[in-house]
């Protein structure tokens, strides 16, 4: 299991996966907004989404687990 | 009568002192990952140029009848060497030995390191694993008598050094106390993350006072101090972190008295890379690679990252330009869109430090929002540490090249730019008092929620203002040197670095102000 934390505070802005959803490494999986700026987050490697533990508009902080990858 | 009896000790004795702590000891050492002092000693320096200093200092063991049966060597290594050709100073604990614990001769060799390297003016590399004194004192036999009154600051020579001569350090194992100390007054500075933990106490000591149960790996692991800034990198392994400071040298002049060399260089003065021209997006919520224009800016595969754990939204490194050395900083609008933040100050300061130090000039790519906000970067007492940063900036009397490449904001951006700095723009350049996004929903609140569609109000206000910010009135105005092309930056920075170097020689010997740690 891959494991995508945040780096930083902020909030999510877009979430473009869902659990289940096949990804191809460097697929983007959500992008965070930090101070106005759009931080995409992207898939370290192929595989199936397993967990999304983040939502558009959630208010999140650094080393949250945001999204998990299987396979 | 010669003095053939003594001559032969001498040599038993150095043959006894190369054996360090015995077999078992440097078994261990080894079935561990790691090297002995005497053998990372000889990784990071070229064959056989290492000169030994002191020996001959430590305790020898005789028999009843007065023969010499053993000799236990300071378990500090100290000498002279050569990287790259160039001499340096070079010293390490010995763990074999008391697993680092300053014996009494090692403890005088130890904090001799630094009173050498500023005496002949020369760089210091100190391989750290060991800890500092014990309760027990120096000699094991219960506590040690403090020097007299007049005793020399200990901690003098060690901050000498960081004015005088370049200063690199490695944790290749548990480093405690002293040496972690020692450690972090450093210029550079890099863990093994393999095998390397710093603490300012162990986890006994810890338990004991904090009542706090960790692992030396959870206390001082590389996970906790390349992101805290205590040391500037993590390497995988002691080989990996020799390798560095080789590199940290190699951009380095010998002492303050000195210019860094300059390389012959390959890469093109004019090479005008075609990407720089699309490299920052025109929406201006978008991030781009900072690193990437690093890389096509300074002179190919140059960029030596100090600190890439820590402070993220700053990115500093040494680099060359034109084959001289220069000092690199850049925001990373990827983490916390570049702001300055309480530890990305700090960073940038030491950074700024020491560049005027060692004469190094400063090429500065700016995309500056100003300084984070929020409660924790109240909580971090971020104005403080940033305005640390804009005054440090300010006292600085090297030559500086600012590249205005995005935004440039606020208190925070004047950190980015040099007293009588050189300043060019690009034209995704925007500049002011504070981002329109921002300054507009506060400076025009009431205007904003009077119209009959505030959001398409706030939206309207926001262009209007975003257009007085672009760089061409400013160049108008002759407030940048020159409004620039972005694939025209290599040739423009190196023409600029060629115009200051009547300026270098007279900036030599003792700054203003050093580093601190």
């Amino acid at each position: 299991m891959t494991r995508v934390e945040l780096e930083t505070g902020g909030s999510v802005w877009k979430l473009l996966v869902r659990a289940g959803d096949p990804v191809e490494q460097g697929d983007t999986l959500f992008i965070l907004e930090v101070m106005k700026m759009e931080v995409p987050y992207v898939a370290p490697r192929s595989g199936q989404v397993a967990a999304v533990h983040i939502a558009e508009g959630d208010a999140v902080e650094e080393d949250q687990l945001a999204i998990e990858i299987s396979g | 009568m010669s003095w053939e009896v003594e001559t032969e000790e001498i040599q038993r004795r150095r043959e006894l002192a190369l054996g360090q702590g015995g077999a078992d000891a440097i078994a261990k050492q080894h079935s561990q990952n790691r090297l002995t002092v005497r053998e990372r000693i000889e990784h990071l320096l070229d064959p056989d140029s290492f000169e030994e200093v002191g020996p001959a200092a430590g305790a020898p063991h005789h028999d009843a009848d007065g023969n010499l049966v053993g000799f236990d060597p300071a378990n500090f290594v100290l000498g002279f060497g050569k990287v790259a050709g160039r001499r340096i100073v070079v010293g390490g604990e010995d763990f074999t030995l008391r697993g680092g614990s300053p014996s009494p001769a090692g403890l005088r060799k130890s904090v001799y390191a630094e009173e050498l390297a500023v005496q002949y003016r020369l760089p210091l590399v100190r391989l750290h694993e060991g800890s500092g004194g014990s309760v027990g004192g120096t000699g094991g036999k219960g506590a040690s008598l403090p020097g007299p009154v007049n005793t020399p600051a200990r901690f003098r020579s060690v901050a000498r050094a960081l004015a005088t001569v370049p200063v690199a350090s490695a944790a290749l194992g548990a480093v405690a106390g002293l040496p972690a100390g020692r450690l972090v007054a450093s210029h550079f500075s890099v863990m093994s993350k393999r095998t390397a933990q710093i603490l300012t106490a162990g986890p006994a000591v810890v338990e004991r006072a904090m009542g706090e149960k960790k692992t030396k790996d959870e206390l001082g692991g590389w996970r906790v101090h390349t992101k805290n800034g205590t040391v500037d990198n993590g390497a995988e392994d002691e080989a990996a972190c020799i390798a560095e400071i080789r590199r940290f040298l190699a951009y380095m002049p010998g002492n303050i008295y000195e210019l860094a060399p300059v390389q012959s260089c390959s890469d093109p003065a004019d090479r005008c890379d075609q990407n720089l021209l699309e490299v920052v997006p025109r929406n201006r919520r978008q991030a781009f690679e900072m690193r990437s224009i690093i890389a096509s800016v300074l002179d190919t595969d140059s960029f030596f990252e100090m600190g890439r754990g820590y402070g993220r939204s700053q990115i500093t490194g040494l680099a060359r330009l034109n084959g001289q050395t220069v000092g690199v900083w850049a925001n990373d609008c990827k983490f916390l869109a570049g702001s300055m933040t309480a530890d990305g100050a700090q960073k940038a300061r030491r950074f700024m430090e020491l560049c005027e130090t060692f004469s190094l000039p400063i090429v500065s790519l700016v995309d500056e929002p100003g300084f984070m906000i929020g409660s924790q970067a109240e909580r971090e007492a971020t104005i403080r540490h940033g305005a640390a940063a804009v005054l440090t900036a300010a006292m600085t009397t090297v030559p500086w090249a600012s590249v205005m490449i995005r935004r440039s904001f606020g208190v925070a951006q004047a950190a980015h730019y040099g007293p009588e700095g050189y300043v060019l723009a690009w034209p995704s350049a925007e500049s002011g008092p504070l981002p329109v996004e921002g300054g507009v929903a506060v400076a025009f609140r009431r205007e904003i929620e009077a119209a009959p569609d505030p959001d398409a109000r706030r939206r309207e206000l926001e262009e209007q203002l975003a257009a007085k910010q672009s760089p061409f009135p400013r160049a108008e105005a002759l407030g940048v040197h020159d409004l620039i092309d972005p694939r025209q930056t290599r040739p423009e920075l190196c023409r600029w670095l060629d115009r200051v170097q009547p300026l270098l020689p007279s900036l030599l010997g003792p700054s203003g102000f050093s580093v601190r740690p």
